[in-house]
């Protein structure tokens, strides 16, 4: 009766149950179209001249401003960035405007963790519970020797890491994908991080150099955390409802109003105490400016953190106690 | 275990679960309203009671899917409200449907059950499958199981703890006659056999009356009599008697004062079925004599169990 042979179960569940077939189908087909979309778009774009030459001609023309001395010195901390990534790509023989397999696998962790990546955690957790009720299969699963706590907490494991590998997979993906549009060399290419907000502007002063793979990690780490706040809320509603089209239901409704929200109604600051309009962690951490005054990166993890423990606890209160009459 | 089954008058007096004043409200409706009985070991219960009469909401009070309102229930003497997991260590069920994961097959399920109970149930998957015979198709979905199938693998499942005490919810509903019949044969062998307290639950009076030791009656949330179910039948019937006499017709006029008469026969000789309490029938069979009937036969009737509950209910059928 060890806790992982609970957990073995869980996973058993998952994997043999056509959803988990059908998100790796969506996750696969979603991110071959987008490259495939981005690479016909780009070829179109194409100047004639070599971009090795161009490359060069702009390293030129930076060295100049440099040497000048005349430049501010914020912009020369920003131009000597420059100089270092063009360096960087002309070394490796990469065309530095283009995208790389590895800007695009980064890229896809921004883009991802808006929908994405909470809808697959919700396709996931809608069902963790309510399907056990939907089958009947919660009266013998809570009639064995094992309590309530246990039987959800092996449950919540299994969802924890159905989500993180949901994550590694499509950054994998996106990166083999991105790979054979653009190739697969460039994980060292410098990038800025560390952008903060400070009000209106962007504050520069922590701005430094990270090689790509850095970055890609962070921003995958902060949309796996936001994935699986998502999917701790998206839990809750399986245990309240019973019904997973119900959980799914309300989830994606909260998913989308969270999405038009910032849009129609920026003004509204209290809007950043909502789990969904904090989502988007990765954009917030590479620097775009926040939709909402106040919404730093930590800002947003710990709105989506207080709403996963108070999701949890309220999840947890209820299994634990209700009555199983259906 | 052995020497257990060698000695089932002992094993029989020991109570392995009981309920003591169940009860339970939705709402303002009482389903089910101070609910007593104790099951004993190696014996069959049976918990007879039409649909709605509050025997699936007892059985969930039973095995902890629902608390009481009011009442205890004790299996083993562990209070399940406060000892749930200890008490549940001996307890195996099926709860309303033999509801199984029909995406799995039938191997799967045991296993996945078996990682909820203490180790070493997983080798006792071959055994069990044998038992119920599934062997031959333990490797195929659920989802392709016939009714029969899903039930004999829910008792497999239900086995798997080598419980002291079966709960079964209506096994019968649903099965064909020789589906019935597997089941009842299955439920006789494991008490008699493995000394397994064994609770059913069924609204078929034939079904009890063919399968159990002691039944309970419920009713409308309430337990009407319980007790072994040839005393039962006895208790409530006791009044039963059938009288040959002639004229048939003219003797059940007399016997009606009494009670009740009814005869096929007309003038002749019939047989007369009548209800007369014990103590009056000797006051019958004068008035029968004083009214010139000749009585050849007196014999008291062994009524069905469901006389039994057609009395104790006051005429509602099952």
């Amino acid at each position: 009766m060890r806790f992982s042979g609970l957990v073995e179960n869980e996973i058993l569940k998952f994997t043999r149950q056509r959803r988990f077939r059908v998100v790796v189908l969506i996750l696969v087909a979603l991110i071959g179209l987008i490259v495939f979309a981005q690479a016909r778009g780009r070829e179109r774009f194409r100047s004639g001249k070599d971009w090795h030459v161009e490359t060069q001609e702009r390293m030129a023309r930076i060295q100049n401003w440099l040497r000048d001395g005349r430049m501010p010195a914020s912009s020369a901390r920003w131009a000597r960035f420059e100089l270092d990534r063009l360096r960087y790509h002309l070394d490796r023989d990469i065309d530095p405007e283009a995208v790389s397999g590895p800007l695009f696998a980064r890229g896809f962790a921004n883009a991802a963790s808006y929908l994405l990546l909470p809808l697959l955690a919700i396709v996931f957790a809608s069902d963790v519970v309510s399907a056990e009720f939907a089958q009947g299969t919660i009266k013998l699963l809570l009639t064995r020797p094992v309590g309530r706590a246990r039987v959800l907490a092996s449950k919540l494991a299994a969802l924890a890491l159905a989500i993180t590998l949901t994550v590694v997979f499509g950054g994998a993906v996106a990166y083999v994908f991105g790979g054979i549009a653009y190739g697969y060399a460039g994980w060292g290419a410098p990038v800025l991080a560390g952008f903060r907000a400070a009000g209106e502007r962007l504050d520069p002063a922590a701005v430094r150099a990270i090689p790509l793979w850095q970055d890609a990690i962070l921003a995958y780490g902060l949309a796996w955390f936001a994935a699986l706040c998502v999917g701790a809320i998206a839990l809750l509603t399986s245990v309240l409802l019973r019904s997973t089209a119900a959980a799914m239901g309300t989830m994606l409704a909260a998913l989308i109003a969270g999405t038009i929200l910032p849009r129609l109604a920026s003004s509204w600051e209290s809007q950043r105490f909502l789990f969904v309009t904090a989502l988007p962690l990765p954009d917030y951490y590479s620097g775009s400016p926040p939709p909402i005054t106040g919404l730093t990166v930590g800002f947003g993890a710990a709105v989506l953190a207080a709403w996963a423990a108070a999701a949890l606890a309220a999840a947890f209160a209820v299994f634990v106690r209700r009555d199983v009459l259906a | 275990m052995e020497s257990d089954a060698a000695s089932p008058a002992a094993v029989s007096t020991e109570i392995v679960l009981s309920a003591e004043h169940l009860t339970k409200r939705f709402g303002r409706r009482e389903a089910v309203s101070d609910v007593s009985f104790d099951v004993h070991a190696g014996e069959v219960f049976g918990f007879l009671g039409p649909n709605g009469a509050g025997k699936t909401t007892t059985i969930r009070m039973l095995v902890g899917l629902a608390r009481p309102d009011r009442g205890v229930v004790r299996i083993r003497g562990l209070d399940l409200a406060h000892e749930f997991r200890r008490a549940m260590a001996h307890v195996g069920c099926i709860v309303e449907a033999p509801d199984l994961y029909r995406y799995l097959t039938g191997r799967e399920n045991l296993v996945h059950f078996s990682r909820m109970l203490p180790d070493g149930a997983a080798g006792r998957i071959p055994e069990l499958a044998r038992l119920v015979a599934l062997s031959e198709r333990l490797d195929d979905r659920v989802a392709t199981y016939s009714l029969g199938m899903r039930q004999r693998l829910g008792i497999a499942q239900a086995l798997l703890g080598n419980p002291d005490i079966l709960i079964l919810d209506e096994p019968a509903n649903g099965l064909d006659p020789a589906g019935i019949r597997e089941i009842r044969e299955l439920v006789r062998h494991l008490a008699a056999e493995r000394g397994i307290a064994v609770f059913v639950s069924s609204h078929l009076l034939s079904e009890v009356e063919q399968t159990c030791d002691r039944v309970a009656i419920i009713h409308r949330g309430r337990t009407l009599a319980t007790g072994p179910v040839r005393e039962l039948v006895d208790r409530f019937a006791s009044d039963r008697v059938r009288i040959v006499a002639r004229p048939a017709r003219a003797a059940a006029g007399i016997l009606a004062s009494f009670g009740e008469a009814e005869t096929e026969a007309g003038d002749g000789e019939g047989a007369i079925d009548a209800r007369v309490p014990r103590e009056r029938l000797p006051d019958a069979l004068r008035a029968l004599a004083a009214g010139g009937a000749d009585v050849f036969a007196v014999e008291r009737r062994l009524a069905s169990l469901e006389e039994v509950f057609l009395d104790v209910t006051g005429g509602e059928t099952v």
